[in-house]
C-alpha cells in the first residue's frame, strides 16, 4: 500500500447469524479523503459490515480501526469525530427538524453549524416542520445534515440517496465532493451505480458476505464485460447466474 | 452538561406535546382531590377520627402521577425509543444512550413533584386541608415510592420485546394498581377481601407509608411497607440492568 493516511481499516472481519455467515473474512482500507463505496444486493452484508465497523454489532473474528481507534473500546473519543447516517431513520415522534438538529448538535463538543448545513442541503425553510411530515427526499437530506453535524473527519452514509429525485441527488453529490476536497473521508453504500461511479475512488462488492471485488472503480469497469460500472457490478454479483433478491 | 440539558428541554417539550402525561399525571390527581373534597368534605375519616377523609386520602392521591409516569410513561418511552432505534443511534455518538433514559426519569420526576404541589395546593385552598405530618419524613417516603414505581417501569421497558407488549404490560400493571391500591378508590371503603388482594400490590404498601407520614401517625407499622418498597426497587433495578437491551 501507499503511505497514505489510513482512516478506516477492517481486517478479516467475520460475522455470522445462527451459523450462517453474513460477512466472511472482509478486509479493506480507506485512506483519508477517499470516498469508499460498499456495494452489493440487499442482504449481501452491507449494513452488517457498517454495524460491525461502528461497533453497534459484535463480530466473531477480525479487527476494526477507525482513525486509529477501536470503535468499541474508545467509543466516546471516536464518535466525537465520526458522523453516521443509518438506513432506518431514528427520530422521536412529533419532533421538529430544528429540534432534532439542536439535540444532535448538543451531543458533540465542537459541532458544525447546523443552520448552515440545512441551507447547504436545501432544508432552510423546514426548521419548524415535523420530521414525520417531510417527504422521503427531504428526510434523507436531513439525515445527511445530522451525519455532518459532528463536523466529522469520517462519515458513514448507508443508502445515501435512496428516495431522492434526480436534482437533489446531484446536489448531494456536489456537496459530498466539496467535503471530500476538504479532507473528509466517506464510506457509503448505494444501489445506484452512476452515483458510485461519480463519487467513489474505491469500491468493495459483496455477495452473500464474500468480497467479489475490491479496488478502484476503473479496475472494476475494466474487469467487467461492458464499459460502465453497472455492467461490471452485475457481472461480479451475478457470476453464477441467478439471484435477484427482492426488497 | 449540555447534552443532558438540551435533551431535557426538548424531550420535555415533546412530552408536553404528547398531552397524555398532562392528563394522567396533572389533571387526574386534581380531579381526584376535587371529587374527594366535594363528596366527603371535611367529614372525619371514620367516626371519632382526628383527621378528615380527604386528609386520609392525600398520600394516596399524590401517587397517581408517580404511577402514571413510572408504570405507564417510562416503560412506553423506553420501548418506543428502542424500537425506533433512537437508543442505537446514540451509540454512535460520544454520549451514552443511558443519558436519554436519565432525561426521561427526570421528566417524570418533575411531573410527579408538580402534581404533588398542585394536589396539596388544591386540597389546602379549596377544601381546608392541613398537612399534619412532617414533610421531612413524608418527602423521603414519597421519593422511595417514586423510586420503586420507576424501577418497575424500567424493568417493563427493558424486558418487553416491543412497544405493543410494553403497552400491554403497562396497562395490566397500571389500571389495577391505580384503582385497587387506594390511589383513586379509597382503600378504607373497600371490603376486607378486596383489601387483602390490594395488599399484594406494591403501591398499596407505598400508600400506607405515605398515609402514615402525611397524617403524622406513629411510625409503628411502616417497616413492612419500607421493606416492600426497597426490595421492589432493588429487584426491578437489578433485573432491568441485567436484561437491558439497547436495540
Amino acid at each position: 500500500m501507499k503511505s497514505e493516511c489510513i482512516t478506516i481499516k477492517a481486517e478479516g472481519l467475520s460475522k455470522s447469524y445462527g451459523g450462517v455467515k453474513a460477512v466472511d473474512q472482509l478486509s479493506f482500507t480507506v485512506g483519508q479523503g477517499q470516498i469508499f463505496g460498499l456495494l452489493g444486493a440487499n442482504g449481501a452484508g452491507k449494513s452488517t459490515t457498517i454495524e460491525c465497523l461502528l461497533g453497534t454489532r459484535s463480530f466473531e473474528d477480525g479487527s476494526v480501526e477507525i482513525l486509529g481507534l477501536n470503535p468499541v473500546k474508545e467509543r466516546r473519543r471516536l464518535f466525537e469525530r465520526v458522523g453516521v447516517q443509518f438506513q432506518e431513520s431514528a427520530y422521536q415522534e412529533k419532533i421538529t427538524v430544528g429540534e432534532l438538529c439542536e439535540v444532535t448538535a448538543a451531543l458533540y463538543p465542537r459541532p458544525a453549524d447546523y443552520e448552515k448545513l440545512l441551507i447547504q442541503l436545501g432544508l432552510s425553510g423546514k426548521k419548524k416542520s415535523n420530521v414525520s411530515e417531510l417527504s422521503g427526499g427531504q428526510r434523507q437530506r436531513l439525515f445527511i445534515v445530522l451525519a455532518m453535524t459532528p463536523d466529522p473527519e469520517v462519515v458513514f452514509l448507508d443508502e445515501l440517496t435512496t428516495g431522492l429525485d434526480a436534482k437533489a441527488r446531484r446536489e448531494v453529490w456536489h456537496y459530498l465532493k466539496g467535503m471530500k476536497e476538504k479532507g473528509l473521508t466517506i464510506l457509503l453504500t448505494s444501489h445506484f451505480m452512476d452515483e458510485v461511479e461519480t463519487l467513489c475512488d474505491k469500491i468493495l462488492i459483496l455477495k452473500k458476505g464474500h468480497t467479489v471485488f475490491y479496488g478502484a472503480v476503473e479496475e472494476a469497469i475494466e474487469a467487467g464485460p461492458g464499459n460502465n460500472l453497472e455492467d461490471a457490478y452485475l457481472w461480479f454479483t451475478d457470476e453464477e447466474g441467478n439471484e435477484y433478491e427482492s426488497l | 452538561m449540555k447534552a443532558f440539558s438540551t435533551h431535557l428541554k426538548i424531550e420535555g417539550k415533546l412530552s408536553l406535546r404528547g398531552m397524555d402525561m398532562i392528563i394522567f399525571a396533572i389533571f387526574m390527581p386534581i380531579i381526584a382531590v376535587i371529587i374527594l373534597g366535594s363528596v366527603f368534605g371535611s367529614r372525619p375519616a371514620f367516626d371519632g377520627a382526628p383527621y378528615s377523609f380527604l386528609a386520609q386520602s392525600f398520600g394516596a392521591v399524590t401517587t397517581i402521577a408517580i404511577c402514571a409516569g413510572g408504570v405507564m410513561g417510562l416503560p412506553l418511552v423506553i420501548s418506543d425509543y428502542r424500537q425506533k432505534k433512537i437508543l442505537k443511534r446514540m451509540k454512535v455518538t460520544p454520549v451514552h444512550p443511558g443519558m436519554i433514559l436519565g432525561v426521561e426519569a427526570v421528566i417524570y420526576t418533575l411531573y410527579s413533584v408538580c402534581s404533588l404541589f398542585l394536589v396539596y395546593w388544591v386540597a389546602a385552598i379549596f377544601f381546608g386541608y392541613r398537612f399534619e405530618g412532617s414533610w421531612m419524613s413524608f418527602l423521603p417516603a414519597y421519593f422511595l415510592v417514586m423510586l420503586s414505581m420507576f424501577s418497575i417501569g424500567l424493568m417493563v421497558g427493558g424486558l418487553a420485546p416491543n412497544t405493543k407488549t410494553a403497552g400491554m404490560i403497562a396497562s395490566i400493571l397500571y389500571f389495577p394498581m391505580l384503582i385497587f391500591s387506594g390511589a383513586t378508590l379509597p382503600y378504607e371503603v373497600m371490603p376486607p377481601s378486596l383489601q387483602t388482594v390490594a395488599d399484594i400490590m406494591p403501591l398499596t404498601q407505598g400508600i400506607k407509608l405515605l398515609k402514615a407520614m402525611s397524617l403524622g401517625l406513629p411510625a409503628g407499622d411502616v417497616m413492612l411497607p419500607v421493606i416492600v418498597m426497597v426490595s421492589i426497587t432493588v429487584i426491578c433495578t437489578g433485573v432491568s440492568i441485567r436484561c437491558f437491551r439497547w436495540e
